[in-house]
């Protein structure tokens, strides 16, 4: 798949091959001995874990220590807060999800100030450039991710319903992109589709927004969430008194994938694939730390997953097989 | 004259507080509006941050200080909220402007994408979009921009007090210096002169709407919050279909008699036995043709193996093979990168700039096109004037051109002649001959809306 989004400065993309490590590379690497701190947004999700796993598996190729992994758990005051304690531990390189575009402006760019590569995952915040504040943004194709969902979800939509949209009440680049695309989709190829929304500003309020949200416009007829651990929240609230909503959301999480295998109420998944992002991310540290130069933005396309080909996708993105239970509700395995 | 009779109908906002004191001698606020403009733009340019450094700068007594100081608290465009260190007594109250009390919408168009975002009255970006779009569909375009600002005020924590909407555009836009704001859409790209683009955003919006092209915006975007910072004297280059520049010079954007600086994408330039203008000859056009040439005479293999995967070839993926070390590739953007260089050198011994700022896909995409562009410059000018040179690529990417256009508002904004006629209404969008210029164009969509009678039937 292309890429269809631009950068939050409206850069092209650049593929993941543009950064890749040839063995002289990891070998003049490893001589450097390298640390690398990590702080992710959260910890908790499973698409967060396969993106630090990428991360530490290959920074460790490289010879390069992960002096921390920390998770801020959404909130702007722990991460200002881990990287002012990160920026004294003097790192070679500092990789970050900025948990929004405003408040943590100021941490991130001290950290660049003090001479430590910064790599960005997934957001930016707004005013920091690349090459200059920050080495890369590495994040998936998040334009892409909402065109999927809306597609998925506009085959279960009948003529002229309306569909609900859970989108992420802060200022995120690639929650923004995901929104941004699946309106458009819906506006340029199903016209007769309302698109009405609702934020929310924590996971576990999701499922409160959507139950609002569909009391309100009785008439909505399918729900897109913009990632899979508000989802999970939604489809708990809405599934007692809609079971038979369909849902469509973005990473394929372990309990959406349940969902999906079973034939709902998720119906649909815009898959990210975390593992190669954590790559990709490892890869563009080692080569701006090599001194070589990097892209602005590298973007991985996103995957369409649906109930029949969703063990495929779960070995790709998860790399293991599918569970048990999953491999036994799609008829695949028979002993229980 | 028509202007002036509309004055006597401007409607009365409910909203601004009744300065008028009685009868008799108006209070110094209606007699003294070129002091309050003073005032304001002393604060919004931090010339002055304390009552004391605010008389000293304007030279106006305590007593006109403490006035204006009190109505421009009052229409929201000052505070004195915070105060400063203090240096042997009370700590002073710092005076400062309010950068929040409204919002500005930036929308950039080039060729083959759209821009929006939110600046404050400070010019700082606060948000940001960009997707990619043909621009050719002039409704889909129109309509797409609406969409987008749509969602940026829903994104607000409460409705928006929007001053105005400025455009970033790709051509020249010939406008007249003087009036200070759009009323009606200007020529700037083919076809798109009867878009009625300021027309649709000044009615659906209600602000004032001015439009830039895209080399003015960006090379005042670099100035501001790039490369450019503080540099006097910086050549702009944009590459993308058309190849333009902009000059800095000293310190200050240059416009030219009629706003059409920097159209060096017209000038003739020979390779081989070719000869064409320069953006034929080294433009996206000439990187895209080139690169579906080599794809389909099998000439690339990298450009030949993404169109049998069935990818559109453009100029941005012959860069992306070039950067990937594809050798076809490599030469079409060295060609590309020596055409323009020796242009740019012409330019450069004559202006000897500080700096020259690459900038627009072609250049952000590799970094094959700098080093050519590089290597003609230095080997064709004079040693002096490349002594000091720096050429470098931008780093802003598109948001040059949106925080270039969010710099042109607030400098429209604030210029002392248009600010002198609002300053007292509280809102840029409540000065008369945006108030009547609106009407007028409401007046005229309704007539053209209510259309010709049907004939009664027999």
């Amino acid at each position: 798949m292309t890429i269809v989004g631009l950068g939050p400065h409206g850069e092209r993309a650049s593929p993941p091959e543009r950064v890749t490590l040839l063995p002289q590379d990891k070998t003049a690497a490893r001589a450097k001995k390298l640390r690398v701190a990590i702080v992710m947004h959260t910890l908790e999700s499973d698409w967060a874990k396969h993106v630090v796993q990428g991360i530490i598996g290959t920074l460790g190729e490289c010879g390069a220590i992960v002096i921390d992994v920390v998770d801020c758990n959404f909130s702007s005051e722990a991460q200002i807060d881990a990287l002012g304690r990160l920026q004294g531990e003097n790192p070679d390189a500092i990789i970050s999800l900025p948990v929004n575009n405003t408040t943590v402006t100021k941490a991130h760019l001290a950290i660049s100030g003090a001479g430590i590569k910064l790599v960005l995952i997934d957001n930016v915040p707004t005013g920091m450039l690349p090459g200059k504040d920050y080495v890369s943004l590495v994040s998936a194709d998040n334009f892409g991710l909402g065109k999927i969902a809306a597609e998925l979800l506009s085959a279960r939509l009948p003529l002229g319903a309306s569909a609900g949209m859970l989108a992420y009440d802060a200022d995120f680049f690639a929650t923004n992109e995901r929104e941004i695309a699946f309106s458009r989709w819906m506006e340029v190829n199903r016209p007769d589709v309302a698109v009405k929304t609702a934020r929310f500003s924590t996971i576990d309020g999701a499922g409160h927004e959507a139950v609002q949200l569909i009391n309100d416009h009785s008439e909505i007829a399918g729900l897109f969430v913009v990632w899979d651990s508000p989802c999970i929240d939604v489809v708990r609230a809405v599934s007692k008194r809609n079971p038979d909503m369909p849902i469509t959301t973005v990473d394929l999480g372990q309990e959406v994938t349940e969902s999906l295998a079973k034939g709902g109420p998720v119906i649909g998944i815009a898959g990210q694939r975390p593992f190669q992002q954590g790559e990709a991310v490892a890869r563009t540290t080692i080569t701006t730390l090599l001194d070589r130069p990097c892209p602005d933005w590298v973007a991985l396309p996103g995957l369409i997953v649906s109930r029949s080909n969703v063990i495929e996708s779960y070995q790709a993105i998860w790399r293991k097989p599918a569970p048990r239970d999953i491999l036994i509700r799609l008829d695949l395995l028979q002993s229980k | 004259m028509i202007i002036q009779e509309n004055q006597n109908f401007v409607p009365i906002d409910k909203s601004v507080p009744n300065r008028q004191r009685g009868k008799g001698r108006p209070r110094n606020s209606e007699a003294a509006t070129a002091s309050l403009v003073a005032v304001l733009n002393h604060v919004r340019l931090s010339e002055a941050t304390t009552r004391q450094e605010l008389e000293r700068v304007s030279e106006y007594g305590r007593a006109i200080i403490a006035d204006r100081l009190a109505i421009l608290s009052e229409l929201g465009l000052l505070n004195e909220r915070e105060t400063g260190v203090a240096t042997g007594g009370r700590a002073p109250r710092l005076v400062q402007f309010t950068k929040d009390h409204a919002l500005l919408v930036v929308v950039t168009l080039d060729q083959s994408a759209i821009g929006v975002g939110l600046a404050d009255l400070d010019g700082k970006l606060l948000m940001e979009h960009h997707e990619a779009i043909n621009i050719a569909d002039q409704t889909l375009t129109a309509d797409r921009i609406c969409a987008l600002i749509n969602w940026l005020m829903t994104r607000q924590p409460k409705t928006p007090n929007l001053w105005g909407i400025s455009i970033s555009v790709p051509g020249p836009v010939l406008t007249d210096p003087n009036i200070p704001f759009l009323l009606e859409t200007p020529n700037f790209l083919p076809n798109w002169d009867n878009s009625g683009l300021v027309e649709t955003l000044m009615q659906r919006f209600k602000a004032p709407v001015w439009m830039h092209s895209n080399v003015e915006t960006m090379t005042m975007g670099e100035l501001h919050g790039g490369a450019g910072i503080g540099q006097q004297t910086m050549l702009f280059v944009k590459v993308g279909q058309r190849i333009g520049a902009g000059l800095v010079s000293n310190g200050q954007p240059y416009h030219g008699a009629a706003g059409a600086v920097g159209l060096i994408g017209q000038l003739p330039v020979t390779s081989g036995n070719a000869t064409g203008s320069l953006d034929a000859m080294a433009g996206a056009s000439m990187i895209k043709a080139q690169g579906i040439k080599a794809a389909q005479s099998g000439e690339s293999a990298y450009l030949a193996e993404w169109l049998e995967r069935g990818a559109d070839i453009t100029a941005i993926e012959v860069c992306q093979a070039a950067q990937m070390g594809d050798p076809v590739s490599t030469e079409i953007v060295v060609q590309s990168g020596r055409l323009i260089g020796g242009v740019v050198a012409i330019l450069a011994n004559m202006l000897n700039p500080q700096l020259i700022v690459f900038a627009g896909s072609i250049a952000q995409t590799n970094d094959i096109l700098l080093a050519s562009v590089r290597e003609a410059v230095y080997g064709a000018s004079h040693p002096l004037v490349t002594r000091d040179l720096r050429i470098l690529r931008s780093q802003m990417g598109n948001s040059a051109a949106l925080l270039g256009a969010a710099c042109i508002a607030v400098s429209a904004l604030f210029d002392p002649v248009f600010l002198k006629d609002w300053i007292l209404l509280g809102s840029p969008t409540q000065h008369p001959d945006f108030v009547y210029g609106l009407e007028t164009l409401n007046s005229i969509t309704q007539q053209s809306d209510d259309g010709p009678q049907a004939p009664p039937s027999s």
